[in-house]
């Protein structure tokens, strides 16, 4: 009893109270908006958030890319028109970056091309091979699925400094290699070992997340269907392509989307790890638009603007090919 | 001859022994069903003769050679599943000819094969929707045709009618009943539904857990049930139990006592019973007769239940144990009236302190 009445009294002065203060305001409202329009009352603060924080930062973005100058305030910067494009895409021959006034930039977006694809087909590839087998009835189950979801939970400075200890000159994998009476490698100074790292390091924290959600999709297949298709003569080979994937698609589908999309983000596991370096080699967008807009002194706003609304332009296209892909993909 | 035989066939789930050892033998083209409550393992014996699990010993034999080790494509059995499992990102079409595709069988075989099986199902019109457009009863007649076109020495039936609505039910029982007459395979159907197993099996097997009870055409269990559980099981309603004692053995039959009702003599040969032994008379609800001069057992109707056609008269003895009567056509008898009710000559049941039938010689 008393615990409702605490109840009613709080119920009270948290909303009854406040609803009747605020009812002339509201009836004023309508009367000078007409009821048609009462739902954009409702609507406006979580409106209001989505437009300030979210859409007013693009528009300020394409502010930026419009103007010139180290100024940080508007109304200090210069209008340039479509300069900082011009400078971005201002190339001798665009089969070759080092033409390019702004070499480090097609640089920047050719590793985002070659590190994109390899790691989503890596991450997808290895999350789907580990999910089928966690899937299976193997001892210790739960102990590997906690394994492989683990390095989802740490931050990401620290997976690359983990990973910057094993591998530097003097780490933990040349002391290994040392011991059995191998030569050491010097792993993130040469740009091909360094990008294989950088793809390892990146799927190896990332792919716990995509495991447990293809795993989820794993599951929700019907343990009969397989018992049909056993019965069909079915070999594994058929059952993995005929049976798991056409039925794990709709999963697949949204794995793709989001690791294309965390895959083009990628920055703060490589910035640590190897810095972009070696030279240009593990460089990718992302650290490009930060160092060009808030590491190199002066800092360019205008270029990294103009940069990160190419990007978001080619994430958009691409997503709408997505979401085009995803339509009606429900077999119950 | 695609006939099967179990032989000492036993299935453990870790330390659970589902099926204890178990034999049996079907014939070439037999229906026959397996009927039992909820966990007494006919689906997991299904399962074994399927091969989707692995028997803990024993032997399978179909057309006289072992398949225990043979993998459950190669057996030469078809199942349906309750489920249906059909694929739903096939089509009808695709959904039959899986199967054939993964034995490598010519193109024009395979679709001669799945036209067949999909006009004896009339399910022509449907080869190019997929198990989400389809109604259940639609989806089953598609497991079906899958199983049709693997033309196997033996279907395997796992309660394939349980998803259904009821008046459906009845229409599958009867086209599956139609099916078996036309194809002339030996067909195993697992049901927990005994009036299914009833209308549609040559032969019941009546399990439970993991044990036959008994084996027989549904008639000869219906009439001769070999124990308390198989007469309990088998009919419906189900027979009526009255615990008593024999209290005298003579020439002219047995003297039956139950608490709190008039003896009762049961003119039949003494057999094995002695004075003072305890048994179960089992009397089904159709094999009363009630009397109009007060003779017989007093009994007491709480629930009389006209179905038009029938009646069913739920009554009581004096100490409370409940008795069914099944009267045909519509009873004048309402609630609160006191029957005079005797079990018909010959239609009575005798069971021993173990639960096996006594015979009376009846």
């Amino acid at each position: 009893m008393r615990a409702a009445a605490t109840f009613s009294g709080a119920f009270t002065a948290l909303v009854a109270l406040p609803a009747r203060a605020i009812e002339p305001v509201m009836r004023g409202a309508q009367k000078i908006l007409g009821i048609k329009r009462m739902p954009w009352v409702f609507l406006f603060p979580n409106l209001a958030a989505v437009l300030f924080f979210s859409l007013l930062p693009v528009f300020i973005n394409i502010f930026y890319s419009a103007t010139g100058s180290d100024r940080l305030y508007p109304a200090d910067r210069p209008y340039v028109g479509a300069a900082n494009y011009e400078t971005l895409f201002e190339c001798g021959s665009y089969l070759d970056p080092s033409t390019c006034s702004r070499d480090l930039f097609w640089r920047a977006l050719g590793n985002t091309l070659i590190f994109v694809p390899v790691q989503v087909a890596a991450m997808i590839g290895i999350a789907l091979f580990t999910a089928i087998c966690l899937n299976r009835d193997i001892r210790g189950r739960g102990f590997f699925r906690g394994i492989f979801f683990f390095p989802v939970m740490l931050s990401p400075v620290v997976v690359a400094l983990t990973w910057q200890w094993i591998l530097q000159r003097n780490g933990a994998l040349n002391g290994l290699l040392t011991a059995l009476g191998l030569t050491p490698v010097n792993w993130l100074v040469f740009p091909n070992s360094a990008f294989f790292w950088s793809v390892f390091v990146t799927v190896w924290a990332h792919m716990g997340f995509f495991t447990i959600i293809l795993l989820a999709g794993l599951q929700s297949i019907p343990r009969d269907v397989y018992e049909a298709a056993k019965m069909d003569a079915a070999n594994p080979w058929r059952v993995f392509t005929r049976i798991t994937l056409p039925m794990l698609k709709p999963t697949l589908l949204v794995v793709f989307i989001l690791c294309v999309i965390r895959s083009v983000q990628t920055f703060d596991e490589l910035y640590v790890l190897t810095g972009g370096g070696p030279g240009s080699a593990t460089i990718l967008i992302v650290q490009y638009i930060y160092e060009i807009g808030f590491a190199i002194q002066p800092r360019n706003f205008g270029l990294a603007a103009a940069a990160s609304l190419l990007l978001g332009a080619v994430l958009l296209v691409f997503t709408l090919i997505q979401l085009r892909l995803a339509r009606g993909k429900s077999y119950d | 001859m695609a006939n099967l035989v179990l032989e000492k066939l036993s299935k453990s789930f870790g330390a659970v022994e589902v099926i204890p050892g178990l034999d049996l033998q079907i014939e070439d083209g037999e229906f026959v069903v397996f009927v039992g409550p909820s966990g007494c393992g006919k689906s997991t014996l299904l399962r074994l003769i399927a091969g989707l699990e692995e028997a803990t010993a024993g032997d399978i034999r179909i057309a006289g050679e072992s398949v225990i080790s043979v993998p459950a494509a190669d057996r030469g059995v078809a199942m349906v599943f309750q489920s249906y499992a059909l694929y739903p990102h096939m089509t009808v079409r695709q959904n039959l000819s899986f199967g054939l595709e993964n034995i490598r069988m010519p193109k024009d075989e395979i679709a001669r094969r799945v036209e067949a099986a999909a006009k004896m199902l009339q399910i022509e019109e449907l080869l190019e929707r997929r198990p989400k457009e389809l109604s259940g009863g639609q989806r089953q007649r598609v497991a079906i045709g899958r199983a049709i076109t693997r033309n196997p020495k033996i279907f395997l039936f796992d309660e394939p009618l349980s998803n259904l609505d009821a008046e459906l039910r009845v229409l599958m029982r009867v086209e599956i009943t139609k099916l078996h007459e036309r194809l002339g395979n030996t067909m195993i159907y697992v049901t927990h539904d005994q009036i299914e197993a009833m209308t549609m099996a040559d032969k019941i097997v009546v399990l439970r857990k993991g044990v036959i009870e008994q084996v027989g055409a549904p008639l000869e269990l219906y009439n001769h049930p070999r124990n308390l559980f198989v007469a309990g099981f088998i009919g419906s309603p189900r027979m009526n139990f009255l615990n008593g004692a024999i209290t005298r053995v003579s020439e002219a039959g047995l003297s039956f006592q139950s608490p709190h009702l008039p003896p009762f003599t049961l003119p039949a040969r003494p057999g094995p019973l002695r004075a003072g032994a305890t048994v179960t008379l089992g009397v089904r609800p159709e094999h009363f007769t009630l009397s109009e001069n007060g003779t017989g057992w007093p009994l007491t109707v709480s629930v009389s239940e006209q179905h038009g056609s029938n009646s069913y008269l739920h009554c009581a003895t004096p100490d409370g144990t409940p008795v069914l009567i099944h009267e045909a056509g519509q009873s004048r008898v309402a609630r609160g009236d006191v029957l005079h009710a005797e079990p018909r000559e010959g239609h009575w049941h005798l069971f021993d302190a173990a639960g096996l039938r006594v015979p009376l010689g009846n």
